[in-house]
């Protein structure tokens, strides 16, 4: 029983202190103003996880869109409510799947790379010898990595957005033959600018912020080991997805409660 | 201006229960080539992390030019370092990098030239390790030997006042080696640099440094030219010196006795 207790103090220190290593590593990278030399770094960076993330994203936005249309026109049509596919889609996608699935598949995709790319970089004394020329690698490295996945997530979440409606109105109204009228029209009565794509995309900054800290931070504490690369590129996917998914139910509950 | 352009006095340093360094006092002269060396595992990586403030040691003083170390803030830490160059065991380079933008990088993080000038400043330091015509290759394309000559000429990009080595000849077939020495050699008197090398390949290190420390058990246990240290009167320092397989150093991990280890094993089994 003790040691049990033992146990569970230590792991609760250990935790504590990979969450001071992380918020060193945050501070560190992201005091300051970034300076204007650092634009390049942070374009190539958006190529590398949010450029390259397209296709991942285009491809799962079209088929969710195309699969909740299908629900939403089956179950609606019972009741001769088709019209309605338009905006219970569009309501769904920018509240809740947008914001949510591409957080998640961005952190499977860019987050894992950004970990092992840092772990390796650590792993072969570059990130040493950056920091013995002078140069701080939490400033060079990490802040330009993060800055891009900021800017990447909310962005890719829109192109998201755009192509799940997209696929919807494919389904719905190409193939089952809903009215396109009341498809978009219904969209457009209902959808709010800041209600639903707004407080959508302020989730979507949010989720940017954990899964690129964690993936950065996964690599640059990741034991320079094989063993510690792998464990660190699984942490990164596994943590970062239960942080969007639990910081998606308190986001909508501090968003969206009404009490 | 001392004499010397590193004092280490009393420095003290542990990774969890084990001292890797136990008051240790020694001094790298200004502009000769001074080579720490020991057996493997003995923390002379660690030592060089500590002269350029990667690690902070737990008591004792390390002053580079008269400036303690482990006193700087983390700013006046990395404008510290731009007056040292560091050549790691593994090259380092940035695989994301040309040779050419490997060289160039500490230029231009750190000065403001143009870029005709970057550009000369790179040609010259890379013919100064005999690899001009490889500045447009990646890291992936070098040999071992040649990344450690692009580390080599990107160390001494800014012209360091204080070069440190970590073991530069491990791994190297023997022409390579050859250059290796050379190159460490010539770099010292043409830049009038001071070399610090870490380093247990004796042959090598005998070969060019003029001042050699003995670390071993987080001791230093010898130091003084090469000569004195051959003709050392310390068992310990002509065990390494030389080479010998089994002396104070024992060959043997401590273990059980070996009847006892055997035979128990055998009842048991």
């Amino acid at each position: 029983m003790l040691d049990l207790l033992r146990g569970l103090g230590v792991r609760f220190l250990n935790w504590l202190e990979a969450l001071g290593r992380a918020s060193f590593l945050w501070v560190n990278a992201m005091a300051g103003l970034p300076r204007w030399t650092d634009v390049g770094l942070v374009i190539k960076q958006i190529y590398n996880v949010g450029f390259l993330s397209l296709v991942i994203i285009v491809l799962s936005a079209f088929s969710i869109g195309a699969v909740i249309a299908l629900q939403f026109y089956t179950q609606l049509a019972r009741f001769g409510a088709q019209d309605a596919v338009g905006l219970g889609l569009a309501l769904v996608v920018l509240r809740e799947l947008g914001p949510v699935v591409t957080a998640l598949l961005f952190a499977g995709r860019a987050g894992s790379a950004l970990t092992a790319e840092i772990g390796l970089m650590k792993t072969t004394e570059q990130l040493s010898s950056m920091e013995m020329m002078g140069v701080d690698p939490l400033r060079r490295i990490v802040a330009p990595r993060i800055w891009a996945g900021i800017i990447s997530v909310p962005t890719l979440t829109l192109i998201f957005n755009m192509v799940a409606v997209f696929g919807g109105f494919i389904v719905a109204v190409e193939w089952l033959g809903a009215d396109p009228g009341g498809f978009w029209s219904g969209m457009q009565d209902v959808v709010e600018l800041w209600e639903d794509l707004g407080k959508g995309m302020l989730k979507s900054v949010a989720f940017a912020v954990l899964v690129t800290w964690v993936a950065v931070f996964q690599g640059y504490d990741s034991p320079p080991t094989a063993e510690g690369m792998s464990m660190a590129t699984t942490r990164t996917v596994v943590i970062s997805s239960v942080l969007i998914l639990a910081s998606d139910f308190l986001l909508t509950l501090v968003l969206y409660g009404d009490f | 201006m001392s004499d010397s352009l590193i004092e280490i006095e009393g420095m003290t340093f542990h990774r969890g229960e084990r001292a890797i360094f136990d008051d240790v006092t020694l001094s790298i002269p200004r502009g000769k080539i001074t080579a720490i060396m020991g057996p493997s595992g003995t923390g002379k990586t660690t030592l060089l992390r500590i002269i350029g403030g990667q690690l902070k040691p737990d008591s004792g003083q390390v002053r580079v030019d008269g400036r303690d170390v482990a006193s700087m803030s983390r700013g006046e830490l990395f404008a510290f370092r731009r007056n040292i160059g560091m050549l790691f065991q593994n090259a380092a380079l940035f695989t994301d990098l040309s040779v050419f933008e490997n060289v160039a990088f500490p230029l231009r993080v750190h000065t403001d030239l143009s870029e005709e000038l970057i550009r000369d400043l790179v040609l010259i330091k890379l013919n100064a390790v005999g690899l001009r015509g490889a500045r447009d290759l990646q890291p992936s394309e070098l040999s071992g030997g040649m990344a450690r000559r692009v580390a080599l000429a990107r160390a001494i990009a800014l012209d360091p006042a204080l070069i440190m080595y970590d073991e530069p000849f491990t791994g190297q077939d023997p022409i390579a080696l050859g250059v290796l020495v050379r190159l460490i050699r010539d770099l010292n008197k043409a830049l009038k640099t001071t070399s610090l090398l870490v380093s247990h390949d004796i042959h090598e290190t005998v070969g060019i440094a003029q001042q050699i420390y003995i670390i071993a058990d987080g001791k230093v246990i010898g130091s003084g030219s090469p000569e004195e240290l051959r003709s050392s009167k310390s068992n310990r320092v002509t065990q390494f010196m030389y080479g010998e397989p089994d002396g104070p150093v024992p060959f043997h991990y401590p273990a059980d006795d070996i009847e006892f280890d055997v035979i128990s094993s055998q009842d048991s089994g």
